[in-house]
């Protein structure tokens, strides 16, 4: 998918990949690979900014923890605050993917008046 | 070639040392998993592919530093509506203190102590003016850090203009009187506008010095928050 496309979704994208639970930002790309069948492969490093901006407004908070491998690493986690965004970010998205859904459904061929 | 790109982004982002530190070892920590889980296999190529991945660290970098300009904007644009509140509290306190110790003002030159006081009440709503349209312009998404930066200067020298006027009318009033502990309160106010003043001149002098990113280049790479 065009990142284009994707630059104005980031935000809620990212959100809906955190819900899960917390998690690195490594896990966080490969959750929104896997969710999306692949759809949104964008170039990896994009979401640090993302995940660094919805920290600064309060919608996720991090810590650093130690791997299994020893590594430190920084683990990112929805807030109140983030879960309420993404609540209402699923909500508009889901009228907006409704109304579109309608205008693309296929219309039976009205029959011209004889 | 991990560590020469971990090196190069946090190069790019020097301009904040925790930010940088914080930025390599994220980055490193994602470049290594990459290549761990890499399904070809570890070595040279995979740390290649990990990189490529990951895209231009110029770009990623100016993104970085563009989401921690703004917070720290923030920041500033909180801290000038709360030093010049803080100004107002204390210029308040001050004139209600006179009040209550039947206190006359300073009967040394009249003429310089009226313009002084005019000069000083225009400063500071001048000050109030512009630190608001400062704290909005911040507030608003995608605010203009340059302008911001202009908006900070312009309501510190303000403020700064309508401090010194304090400091003239307190010493005028001061120099009249005599000497006791009720002089505590004059002196205790103007040294927390003063105080503020510095705290404001130490947040704007960051707020410049973080500017060399704050062109159409970093907009250009920044997207909204939710």
């Amino acid at each position: 998918m065009e990142g284009d496309i994707l630059k104005g979704h980031l935000d809620m994208i990212v959100l809906a990949a955190v819900s899960g639970g917390p998690q690195h930002g490594y896990a966080i790309i490969e959750e929104i690979k896997r969710r999306s069948g692949g759809a949104f492969d964008l170039p990896e490093g994009t979401v640090y900014p993302v995940l660094h901006r919805l920290e600064h407004a309060g919608f996720l908070a991090s810590r650093w923890v130690t791997a299994e491998s020893g590594r430190r690493r920084r683990v990112y986690a929805l807030t109140r605050r983030g879960a309420r965004a993404l609540a209402s970010q699923r909500a508009t998205w889901q009228q907006f993917s409704d109304a579109i859904g309608g205008l693309f459904k296929k219309r039976r061929p009205s029959r011209s008046p004889a | 070639m991990i560590a020469a790109y971990v090196e190069q982004i946090g190069r790019e982002l020097a301009f904040d040392p925790a930010l940088s530190q914080r930025v390599r070892r994220e980055v490193e920590d994602h470049l290594r998993e990459a290549v761990a889980t890499d399904p070809a296999g570890g070595g040279a190529d995979a740390e290649r592919r990990a990189v490529a991945a990951f895209g231009d660290a110029h770009v990623i970098a100016m993104q970085l530093a563009r989401v921690a300009r703004t917070a720290h904007a923030r920041r500033a644009g909180a801290l000038v509506i709360l030093v010049i509140g803080s100004a107002l509290v204390a210029m308040k306190a001050r004139l209600a203190w006179y009040a209550v110790m039947q206190w006359p003002a300073g009967s040394a030159w009249p003429a310089t102590g009226t313009m002084v006081a005019s000069v000083d009440r225009w400063a500071f709503w001048l000050a109030v003016v512009v630190g608001l349209a400062a704290f909005v312009s911040i507030e608003r998404r995608e605010g203009d850090l340059r302008r911001f930066a202009v908006l900070c200067v312009m309501a510190t020298a303000a403020l700064g203009i309508s401090v010194a006027g304090d400091a003239v009318l307190t010493s005028l009033r001061l120099m009249g009187s005599p000497w006791s502990l009720r002089v505590l309160v004059p002196i205790v106010t103007m040294g927390i506008e003063i105080a503020g003043v510095g705290v404001l001149l130490a947040s704007v002098r960051r707020v410049r010095a973080r500017g060399g990113g704050y062109g159409p280049a970093s907009r250009a790479v920044s997207t909204k928050t939710v």
